[in-house]
């Protein structure tokens, strides 16, 4: 069965986090009998185990349907499901490539959000083709009325081309897949010229090797073609080529416009990257395709085994988990509290976290994350030029800086307007500035500032968040460098300096945050069986000292006949309690107290 | 060891059947090590405790201890005790105890503050701690004990000075001093149908989490420390973290479990050991007198379960056990290469939580208090 190319339609679905991407990525399945019902499970798209627990998508997942139309011809929809979180723009933009057309998705009763905003610029920029769908109409609360309103007076989009859904009950997905086969136009290329396929994911298989994602922009693919990788060079014969129905579903051909996979068979993730392009060693094309920016890090920390035997562990686990994530950066480093390890990029603070839970959870790592830190800029004395530091314990001594340049980021902020002077003191209070905003409706405004991006990573979403009540979003991009009056706080702990908790704050704000950092430590440390002085410094000066009091008391009163083996069972807890912990010098320090920068709001 | 859990109280019928089922059971016990060893060496200790064994009947306790001594034998000289609790309904009579062949008494007096014991759910009083002790020694028990309290709710360190002294002023003869310590049986998974535990009921496990938050390390140390320099001035030597005893009166029972050695028991929720498997039964009483009580054809051993402790595992107990006692072990077995405390020993001296006396280690003060630290590191 081959369907022309004049029949395939490539899109994306975009949302702004929980507006329902998922739901609706699933009722498409279920409506073009891709997935059974009695096989459907909640959110298929969302394969990981933490997607499904943290309710959110973290990947961008691409999947084949086949859709008899009205008018009465087969169409191949390739539908990729993107992340909808702050973090996950380059996911996004990288997906959009690949496509045709996107679906935007808003939540009848929340509207437009921060993410809204910033992925419809994205779409807008690739020239796609938008179809927009009001979500979730069925909700007690919903007002499509005022979402058109906003649709129209923010984004151009007239009401005539909305489509009022619910994915839940799976009212308006008809009309959806309709507007697709109508409204997106199919694939230019053709399926003659050389092979050109953008590799746009890809993931690790341990059997077929690196599993590329592909879109063929132009030429055919056939199973067991002998491919090129025109940027690492690597060649290979293929030992699959098929499409996602979800799962891995192998065909004989890919022909140009199509969305699908090749098993590569390679080994070594580093030969088959993604924004690489793909063509036949037979007949090669000339010009391999634009491929992609490299992501940019915003957040960097380093990475550390809890016990040093495991640093090859890591390795190949940060080899093999970029593969998958192409946005996390590493190198190596090392540190005289944790000793080996790895620094880090992040794409966000939630980024950051999520790839810390998967080495965890998917390589069987105990892991230590340093404070994260920006990128700064910093210029040294005598003419010797700029450096950039992306560790504060490597920032060069106070005498050798001239200046230190620090990452802005642009920040707009979509919330009720009762937050407003909220959300203004939120942001002043971490040198932040205003610029302006406009209404998006009666309700809701979208405010914009200017803001040090060390500020933001600093638990800012989640102060966001809370401050109002849950109802605000945001979204961000960087903004250059400017000039800061900053320091390096150093800390201290029983007289060691631990590397890893050194920070680079504002200078007017350094005492403040050494003390709060020195109270959070107080209180993350367990007592020891000495007293141990906790102390922040910059430069030799201490700024802030607070005391753990030694632990008086561990013992089991009572170890009678029946309670031997108890007993040793507890001891053995206790043992297992101290493997968690890091042994620098001779104090125990669990892992929450290298993020204890992090927590300082916490009370 | 006969150990009694909550059996001995209920209604007469129930504590009936319970003392028919603990016969049957010390029977069933003594034919299978009849049938492994055939003669075997008396018992140099018999302990009848755990909940107040002394709430049941005298003549029951009588017909336990004849039976004990009938099919396992009672070396002469032997330590036998029993556990009871100082209220004139709960502590039984002393001259029927003797009777029966008891010689030690191990008294629950926990406290003599009267709110402290309200608060503890205790029906005795100071007074009767001294009827108690002085029913004991007129009928001429050789051994007194009591069990006290400290780290309990709010309680000052003045306020555990004074059991102490109260303790001290009628002449006993051991202390065992017991930081309350309200740990959750249930989610250590030991109150299962098969457990050795009874679940913890609601109303215990709200009194447990009120009074955790009265408690308090520095304080509890604090009253450690009282216990060990004025048991020590009254002539007690604190032989074990919470043992005291006057030269000769240390538990000679409890001393074969820090020594590891071999022990029967009988009874809902009893441990018994061999010297390789540890052996248990259900604390349930339901299930207990299904196995034991039926009719002679139908008899089987309660239901419960064991677990074979060796290898490196029974190496650290042994260690951490002799550690308990005041004797240590030898330097030279500590230091000795596989030792599961060489790889620790210097740390542990220059800690200052290990010492060495007269070619032997051992605890310090500080290292009894802080033991979980060098103990958790050899298991």
């Amino acid at each position: 069965m081959t369907i022309p190319q004049s029949r395939v339609r490539n899109c994306s679905i975009i949302a702004h986090i929980d507006h329902g991407k998922s739901t609706l990525a699933d009722r498409l399945l279920e409506l073009t009998h891709t997935i059974e019902g009695r096989q459907m499970m909640s959110q298929v798209l969302d394969s990981m185990d933490l997607e499904r627990e943290k309710g959110i998508t973290i990947k961008a997942r691409a999947v084949h349907l086949e859709y008899k139309a009205n008018d009465g011809e087969t169409y191949a929809l390739n539908l990729i499901d993107t992340p909808g979180h702050v973090d996950f723009s380059y996911e996004v933009s990288r997906s959009l490539q690949a496509c045709d057309g996107a679906i935007l998705v808003v939540d009848a009763a929340q509207g437009i959000e921060a993410q809204t905003l910033a992925n419809v610029h994205l779409a807008l920029k690739e020239g796609l083709e938008i179809i927009p769908v009001i979500n979730k109409i069925d909700l007690p609360s919903a007002q499509p009325e005022v979402v058109m309103e906003e649709l129209e007076n923010v984004l151009a989009i007239p009401r005539e081309e909305v489509i009022l859904a619910s994915a839940k009950e799976g009212t308006g997905v008809p009309e959806i897949l309709e507007a697709i086969v109508a409204r997106i136009p199919p694939p230019k290329g053709s399926p003659d010229a050389p092979l050109r396929a953008l590799v746009f994911d890809s993931h690790y298989d341990p059997y077929k090797g690196v599993i590329c994602y592909i879109r063929l922009a132009e030429g055919t693919l056939h199973d067991h073609d002998v491919i090129r990788l025109m940027a690492s060079g690597a060649e290979t014969e293929l030992l699959e080529v098929g499409v996602f129905r979800p799962q891995l579903v192998p065909l004989e051909t890919l022909r140009a416009g199509d969305v699908g996979y090749v098993a590569t068979g390679l080994k070594n993730v580093r030969e088959a990257q993604v924004g690489d392009t793909v063509t036949t060693v037979a007949n090669p094309a000339s010009e391999p395709l634009p491929g992609y920016q490299e992501a940019k890090s915003l957040v960097f920390a380093g990475l550390y085994p809890l016990s040093g035997p495991d640093y090859p562990l890591l390795r190949d686990a940060l080899e093999k988990l970029h593969l998958n994530d192409a946005s996390v950066t590493y190198e190596p480093e090392s540190s005289v509290a944790l000793g080996f390890g790895f620094r880090c990029g992040f794409l966000g603070l939630l980024h950051m976290e999520i790839v810390q839970e998967r080495l965890e959870r998917e390589f069987n790592l105990d892991l230590i994350a340093s404070a994260p830190s920006v990128e700064y800029r910093v210029q040294l004395t005598m003419n010797r030029g700029w450096v950039t530091v992306d560790n504060p314990a490597k920032f060069p001594d106070v005498g050798d800086i001239e200046t230190i340049e620090e990452p802005w980021v642009h920040l707009g902020v979509v919330t009720p307007d009762r937050y407003i002077g909220s959300m203004m003191e939120l942001t002043t209070n971490r040198r932040g500035s205003f610029t302006n905003l406009e209404y998006l409706d009666p309700q809701r405004v979208h405010m914009h500032f200017e803001l040090p991006l060390a500020e933001l990573i600093v638990d800012y979403y989640d102060q966001l968040k809370s401050r109002t009540q849950g109802y605000a979003s945001m979204e961000y991009e960087e903004s250059g460098y400017r000039a800061a009056n900053l320091v390096k706080l150093d800390v201290m702990v029983a007289g060691e300096p631990i590397d890893a908790l050194s920070l680079i704050v504002h200078r007017e704000r350094a005492q403040t945050t050494g003390r709060q950092l020195t109270e959070k430590l107080k209180e993350l440390i367990p007592r020891q069986m000495f007293e141990v002085p906790v102390q922040a410094a910059i430069g030799s000066h201490v700024v802030a000292r607070e005391t753990i009091r030694a632990m008086r008391k561990n013992v089991l009163a009572k170890c009678y006949g029946g309670d031997i083996s108890r007993k040793r069972k507890l001891l053995e807890k206790q043992k297992e309690g101290k493997q968690r912990m890091k042994r620098v010098g001779s104090v125990e320090i669990p892992q929450e107290a290298f993020l204890a920068i992090l927590r300082m709001g916490d009370e | 060891m006969v150990y009694a859990g909550s059996a001995a109280r209920g209604p007469s019928s129930r504590v009936e059947a319970y003392v028919g089922a603990l016969l049957t059971e010390l029977s069933l016990r003594a034919d299978a090590l009849d049938a492994l060893f055939g003669a075997r060496p008396p018992l140099e200790t018999v302990y009848i405790g755990g909940g107040t064994p002394t709430l049941l009947p005298s003549a029951s306790i009588a017909a336990v201890l004849s039976l004990v001594r009938t099919r396992f034998g009672i070396a002469p000289g032997a330590e036998v005790t029993i556990e009871s609790n100082p209220g004139p309904d709960e502590r039984g009579s002393a001259a029927a105890l003797v009777a029966a062949g008891v010689n030690r008494l191990s008294l629950g007096v926990q406290a003599v503050d009267p709110e402290l014991l309200r608060r503890l759910g205790r029906r005795h009083s100071a007074d009767d701690v001294a009827a108690a002790v002085g029913e004991a020694r007129a009928a001429g028990i050789r051994s007194v004990s009591v069990d006290v309290l400290y780290d309990a709710p709010s309680q000052s360190v003045a306020a555990w000075g004074e059991t102490l002294d109260a303790s001290l002023a009628l002449g006993v003869d051991h202390v065992s001093a017991y930081a309350l310590t309200l740990d959750d049986p249930d989610l250590e998974g030991l109150t299962g149908p098969l457990g050795d535990h009874l679940p913890t009921r609601a109303g215990a496990r709200r009194w447990r989490s009120a009074a955790v938050l009265e408690q308090s390390e520095d304080r509890a140390a604090e009253q450690y420390l009282l216990a060990v320099s004025r048991l020590a001035a009254a002539g007690f030597r604190g032989y074990e973290i919470s043992n005291w005893g006057k030269p000769g009166h240390e538990s000679r029972h409890n001393l074969v479990y820090w020594q590891r050695r071999p022990y029967e028991a009988v009874g809902p929720g009893a441990h018994a050991f061999d010297g390789v498997t540890r052996r248990w039964n259900a604390a349930r009483l339901e299930g207990y007198l299904r196995a034991l009580g039926g009719p002679a054809p139908s008899l089987v051993l309660p239901p419960g379960g064991s677990e074979v402790v060796d290898g490196a595992d029974a190496a650290a107990e042994r260690v951490i056990l002799a550690l308990r006692l005041d004797t240590g072990l030898p330097l030279a077995e500590a230091a000795a290469p596989g030792s599961p405390l060489e790889p620790h020993l210097a740390w542990a001296l220059d800690a200052g939580l290990l010492e060495v006396a007269a070619d032997r280690v051992r605890l310090t003060t500080r290292g009894r208090l802080l033991s979980n630290e060098l103990f958790s590191r050899l298991v």
